[in-house]
């Protein structure tokens, strides 16, 4: 028996209309969501990711399209959406004078479950997100790893068929940001369907089953981190160069101002560079390295990141719009 | 009814935040303290001017400092608000399938319990000053105060919703604030204005609360200045609270 899908989309719109026009914000969307998988939407900030999560999420109507979630009609029957779903939004969602605890009750209760089930739940996600060592502080006192588990907590109170979390590891540090990853893939070994978005490539790499590229309203291409990986026809490659702290820059000027060079930046002390295709890029290379004066001492060819999918996709690379990141 | 229990619920949540920070309800307790040491004694001399009924000066001058205690009790709720828009307290509970008025409601019920607090505290402590409590015409006073409070609570709310920013709610709330309590007749009757002001101070719903207060205060139930303060007030908060759950109910972007 096939399930059907969690989330299904149909040429989804989403037009806000601003001082300089229109802006198609989501402009024609269409995708799935399976029972159990973590599907991710990646994509630039400004690419529509939030505005189709809100639709979804039953906070803004749709323009145009139609969206089912959890199977019913979020247009028609928002109420029954919202029972079905949990969301935890890109500013979190804890209430912080009252504790972690008092939190997840009250969520559970305007979800209308009883008093003991409450409890009992909450007592669950308490265990299961690690929050007993603060869950009866005031949230004012957490740190941010702490608030935003507790952000993803409150979201699953009410047993929802999908969690959707915007943007979850934005503002967190290295080691939150794993842990809140270990949280995600436990959730996913409880066979929970989660919806995430993202502008991290490693962290739609590490966590997601299934991604989309977003870029511009649009979803330019869709498959698994590996699927999409496979289709990438350029070719990258590291090179270091003799003396290469004093040479990077000079190397990477050249690089970006050569026709065949794709992308080019700089990774572990390499530089990266992508060319369209490695039998004809190679040989221009080496004759432009030579040229120039500069020694070639290690060149490995690398595999393609999701960031070298959306750079085929887009015409640009997501990693240089996200210096924050 | 699940309406009832989650305006319960979000009542609760929000009077145990303000029971955890009794900083708060001590700074509201003092202001009533604060007008009757520092401002009460400038009244003494005031009697026999038009507007002020006879007896002592508190009688006319106490409903007028209520009034002003539910005005601001509500006028300044939005900044909490805004730090809920920011943390994404209030689109986490608009995700949930409870009502969109009970979230107002919720919050608009923890204010008006403060209020009352802090008006019959006030009423209680003037005593020893010399006020003549009125007790069924404070009764009616109450429903009047809390028709404000209900207004100003919920117009307070849904600014800081549509706002979202406390840099631009200050210049409106105190653009509102000040002009609304000269134009009451709260600090000092409104029959020593001139005319003009007289005009203009009509257009203000505070205005026949006012009146009606020294109308209440003095046992003049079915006076007709009471029915004005319903006439205006009733249509006035029934408005308000629907403009406000509708923008509780609209998308923030």
């Amino acid at each position: 028996m096939a399930a059907d899908p969690v989330v299904l989309t149909e040429d989804l719109k989403k037009y806000f209309s601003s001082r300089k026009g229109v802006v198609k914000a989501v402009d024609g969307v269409d995708l799935s969501v399976m029972p159990g998988e973590i599907f991710g939407f990646l994509g630039p900030n400004g690419a529509g990711k939030t505005t189709t999560l809100r639709m979804l999420t039953t906070l803004i109507p749709p323009d145009a399209g139609r969206a089912l979630v959890a199977g019913f009609d979020v247009r028609k029957e928002p109420d029954k959406v919202r029972r079905n779903i949990g969301y935890v939004g890109q500013s979190g969602g804890s209430d912080l004078p009252a504790t972690g605890r008092e939190n997840l009750v009250l969520q559970g209760r305007l979800y209308g479950m009883s008093k003991a089930d409450t409890k009992a739940r909450a007592a669950e996600l308490i265990d299961l997100l690690d929050l007993a060592g603060f869950a009866d502080r005031v949230a004012y006192t957490y740190s941010g790893g702490q608030r935003r588990r507790l952000d993803v907590a409150i979201g699953l109170m009410n047993r929802p068929q999908v969690l959707f979390l915007d943007e979850p590891t934005t503002g967190l540090d290295p080691q939150n940001r794993a842990n809140l990853w270990a949280q995600i893939n436990k959730l996913r070994s409880e066979g929970a369907t989660i919806f995430i978005t993202t502008h991290y490539l490693d962290e739609a790499d590490a966590l997601c089953d299934r991604l989309a590229i977003m870029d511009e309203g649009k979803i330019v291409d869709e498959g698994t981190p590996d699927e999409l990986k496979k289709e990438v026809s350029h070719d990258c490659i590291t090179i270091s160069v003799e003396r290469h702290e004093e040479n990077e820059a000079a190397l990477l000027d050249k690089l970006r101002h050569e026709d065949f060079v794709l992308e080019a930046g700089v990774e572990d002390g390499h530089v990266r560079l992508c060319v369209g295709d490695l039998a004809t890029g190679l040989p221009r290379l080496m004759r432009m390295l030579d040229e120039q004066g500069f020694v070639l001492e290690t060149v490995k060819l690398v595999e393609a990141t999701l960031d070298d999918v959306f750079l085929q996709k887009t015409g640009y690379s997501l990693r240089d719009l996200t210096p924050e990141g | 009814m699940k309406l009832f229990v989650d305006i319960g619920l979000l009542f609760k949540r929000k009077m145990l935040e303000t029971l955890r920070n009794p900083v708060f309800i001590i700074i509201s307790m003092s202001t009533p303290i604060v007008y009757l040491v520092l401002f009460a004694p400038l009244l003494n001399h005031l009697t026999g001017i038009p507007g002020v009924t006879p007896g002592h000066v508190l009688n006319a001058f106490i409903p007028g400092l209520l009034v002003i205690v539910a005005f601001l009790s509500g006028l300044f709720v939005g900044y909490t608000m805004i730090d809920e828009v920011k943390n994404g307290v209030l689109e986490r509970m608009r995700v949930t399938p409870t009502s969109r008025f009970s979230l107002l409601a919720g919050r608009v019920l923890r204010d008006l319990v403060n209020m009352t607090v802090v008006v019959v505290f006030f009423v209680i402590i003037a005593i020893p000053f010399g006020f003549d409590l009125n007790v069924p015409g404070f009764l009616v006073e109450l429903v009047l105060l809390a028709m404000i409070l209900i207004t100003t609570s919920s117009f307070g709310n849904a600014l800081g919703v549509i706002l979202g920013d406390e840099d631009k709610l200050s210049p409106i709330v105190q653009g509102i604030n000040l002009p609304v309590i000269l134009l009451s007749g709260m600090l000092l009757p409104m029959e020593l204005a001139p005319k003009w002001l007289q005009v203009i101070a009509h257009l203000n719903p505070a205005y026949y609360v006012v009146e009606a207060g020294r109308q209440l205060q003095a046992g003049n139930i079915l006076s007709a200045k009471v029915a004005y303060a319903f006439m205006f007030m009733v249509p006035l908060t029934v408005i308000v609270m629907v403009w406000a759950t509708r923008t509780f109910q609209r998308s923030v972007s």
